[in-house]
């Protein structure tokens, strides 16, 4: 689970990217953050994953707050935070598989993987995760030479592999066609579901938020402006969440 | 209604890039300052052309004297040739063992502190602005005559060149799958060798072939101060007058640095 509580952020220069912001995802259950651009949401994903330390406020995923972390205590915590972002970031150079098998290494400390081995327990698994992400046939193949929207299904596999409690997508379908990105779609509410897994994604697309979302958080200007099961959410709400934005 | 034309007439930008009355002036200094220093060079190197003319008969009795090789010293030179070869090899292998790690400490992006990385910068600058002679000198000075002291100076000068060469691969290097891999609680060592190295390993290895290629073109000079090889033969045999000998080193040389050159360029090749 992903708990986040009386979140706030302010830049160095003074501009206060986020206030007071509550969300809770639960597991088992795909949220979908919407919000126009400046609105904090990026800011917000960078305080989860603890890439910006927020001013105020906790986070955290599984019971643990990883707000107070550093060094490897931060570390370990973040192993249970999976992040898929805008574009997979795979090691173009290696094979799918052993791309897939690196989101393990964290569980592991040992000198040989320190030395650029994989865990050798870790490569069956990888082939399980390939499978649930339908790509088991690309294993060898190296990265670089997947499409955009098998790379993301990869970037998704390796977010399994690392055997995470809560997963954060930041914007995972922004450069896929229509029909990749119903497809991650569908599967990131899969594995929310059959992996018990906390999803909570970003998303620019409302449509897409309508279609697959349990919950619709939107966030503007840094505050949380709703936070309601997707049936309970009227258009005009979303709609206002952008045209503010504009004026 | 206002035109295109009218309205970017009307935002003040330029109908035309550059005033022409002025870049034409500045080309025209441009044009005699390089003419100013190419005159200069001409005066200081004391270039006289009609000395190529009067020393052309010299140049003509020194090649008749040099030929034919004298093919029968070829075995006595295969040794040193080996030498040179070696000294190359040496020098590289131990210049890519020193210069990887300076280097993961000398690319901003990996770097794990600032201090370390301009230590990192200052030594890698130090072995490289030092040149691989000058090094062989010290070292001939430090351990005597040989292949070594030659062995030691272009792995000294191959830690200056391959240091800031690997360092800036690895800054130009996309940064995202190494992110991406650090966020998911993977340790710093293994962010490196998992997401830093396969993403680079292909380009230092290019970066090293080609290393080995100039290596083997110094290891040839260095011999002329001491340290071993070819180039020490090369000294001798000109200070004895040999010079049938001299041009059958001149005849190895050309195919050993030959070799080198299109071995590298094909491995580097089968690389891409």
């Amino acid at each position: 689970m992903l708990e986040v509580r009386g979140l706030s952020l302010r830049y160095p220069n003074g501009k206060q990217a986020l206030t007071s912001v509550d969300l809770t995802v639960q597991p088992g259950e795909l949220v979908i953050l919407l919000g126009g651009n400046g609105s904090g949401k990026t800011t917000l994903l960078r305080c989860l994953t603890r890439t910006l330390t927020p001013t105020a406020g906790q986070v955290s995923v599984a019971g643990r707050d990883i707000t107070a972390l550093s060094g490897e205590e931060l570390r370990q915590a973040r192993t249970s935070l999976a992040l898929i972002s805008q574009h997979a970031s795979l090691v173009r150079r290696r094979s799918v598989c052993a791309n897939v098998a690196s989101g393990a290494l964290g569980h592991y400390s040992s000198i040989m993987t320190s030395l650029g081995r994989l865990p050798r327990a870790e490569m069956a698994s990888a082939l399980h995760h390939l499978d649930a992400v339908g790509l088991v046939h690309l294993a060898g193949q190296r990265a670089s030479t997947l499409s955009g929207g098998q790379a993301q299904r990869v970037a998704i596999a390796r977010a399994l592999a690392q055997r995470p409690r809560a997963v954060l997508a930041d914007e995972p379908v922004a450069s896929l066609d229509p029909e990749a990105a119903e497809e991650i779609m569908r599967l990131l509410k899969r594995l929310a579901r059959t992996d018990n897994l906390a999803v909570l994604c970003v998303l620019h697309q409302v449509d897409l938020a309508y279609d697959h979302a349990d919950r619709v958080v939107g966030i503007r200007d840094g505050r949380v402006a709703f936070d309601l099961p997707k049936d309970d959410l009227a258009r005009e709400r979303v709609r206002d969440l952008y045209i503010s934005e504009a004026a | 209604m206002t035109t295109v034309e009218e309205r970017i007439r009307a935002s003040g930008a330029p109908s035309r890039l550059g005033g022409k009355g002025i870049s034409g002036a500045i080309q025209f200094t441009v044009f005699l300052v390089v003419i100013a220093v190419i005159v200069q060079s001409l005066y200081v190197v004391e270039a006289r052309p009609q000395d190529l003319i009067t020393g052309a008969h010299g140049m003509a009795d020194i090649i008749s004297r040099a030929l034919p090789p004298d093919f029968s010293k070829f075995h006595s030179e295969l040794w040193p040739t080996l030498e040179t070869i070696d000294i190359a090899i040496f020098g590289t292998v131990a210049g890519v063992i020193m210069a990887l790690p300076l280097a993961v400490l000398a690319a901003a992006n990996v770097t794990p502190a600032r201090w370390v990385y301009y230590l990192a910068r200052g030594l890698i600058s130090l072995c490289r602005v030092v040149p691989d002679l000058v090094w062989a000198l010290i070292f001939v000075a430090a351990v005597g005559l040989g292949p070594f002291p030659g062995a030691l100076a272009i792995s000294v000068h191959s830690i200056g060149m391959l240091g800031r060469l690997f360092a800036e691969t690895i800054e130009q290097m996309d940064m995202a799958p190494v992110e991406a891999l650090a966020l998911t609680g993977a340790r710093r060592s293994q962010v490196f060798t998992h997401a830093v190295l396969p993403s680079v390993i292909p380009s230092l290895l290019g970066i090293t072939l080609y290393r080995l290629d100039e290596n083997i073109r110094s290891s040839l000079v260095l011999g002329f101060v001491g340290a071993g090889g070819i180039g020490f033969q090369l000294l001798s045999a000109m200070n004895l007058f040999q010079y049938q000998e001299v041009s059958l080193l001149l005849i190895i040389v050309f195919i050993v640095v030959l070799v080198a050159e299109r071995g590298s360029a094909v491995l580097r090749a089968k690389l891409s």
